[in-house]
């Protein structure tokens, strides 16, 4: 597994753990379980997967143009879902008239931060298929 | 009108690897400053190389570049 596949599988777990873990916490814990996307700090030891040593190449062109088109995928997409459920927050709480509450603003930002790398990793690793073994 | 097909590239890479004392996708990914990854992906044809990459590998096999390569239109 090179470097840069394993930064990816930290991506997805990570993303994916804190996810169901705020999940999980949240019809306990109501909106402290928010805490539970602290887990993505984790994300902050990626670049010790990408120090070089010895003579060992770590990131390559082919990983450099991987890591573009899933970067662009997450981001693209984890956007995209917040500005379409922004607008429908927006919708439904002013045809209710009241106020959105700040709490599920929260949810929906962190969420989404969550989201991205989770799809980045993914769509990396979608990438890298096929070519660990020998062929 | 129907699309005309994307030209891409073919190479013989693992063939001039079976020829050269039957050099490993590592040495020939540590020649050429890559991951053997990306050398698996170009071999199965799922990458196809930067220029400079096809250039030094061609100068590993000691061969111009068209006969490693072959741009299928």
């Amino acid at each position: 597994m090179s470097p840069v596949q394993k930064v990816a599988w930290t991506e997805l777990i990570v993303s994916v753990l804190a996810i169901v873990l705020v999940a999980t916490l949240y019809p306990w814990l109501g909106s402290a379980a928010l805490g539970g996307f602290a887990l993505l700090g984790v994300l902050g030891i990626t670049p010790l997967f990408l120090r070089r040593r010895g003579n060992q190449v770590v990131r390559d062109e082919r990983d450099a143009q991987i890591e573009q088109i899933a970067s662009w995928f997450g981001f693209g997409a984890a956007y995209l879902l917040l500005m379409l459920s922004m607008v429908a927050i927006t919708l439904f709480y002013s045809q209710q008239q009241r106020d959105v509450p700040t709490s599920l603003l929260s949810v929906l930002l962190w969420s989404q931060f969550a989201f991205c790398y989770a799809l980045k990793g993914a769509i990396a690793l979608l990438q890298y298929r096929g070519t660990n073994s020998a062929a | 009108m129907p699309r005309k097909p994307e030209p891409y590239l073919t190479n013989c890479v693992r063939e001039l690897r079976g020829q050269a004392e039957g050099m490993t996708q590592q040495a020939l990914a540590d020649a050429v400053g890559v991951t053997r990854q990306t050398i698996v992906a170009m071999e199965t044809g799922t990458y196809t190389p930067s220029l400079a990459l096809a250039i030094r590998i061609s100068r590993v096999f000691d061969c111009k570049v068209e006969d490693v390569f072959e741009l299928n239109e």
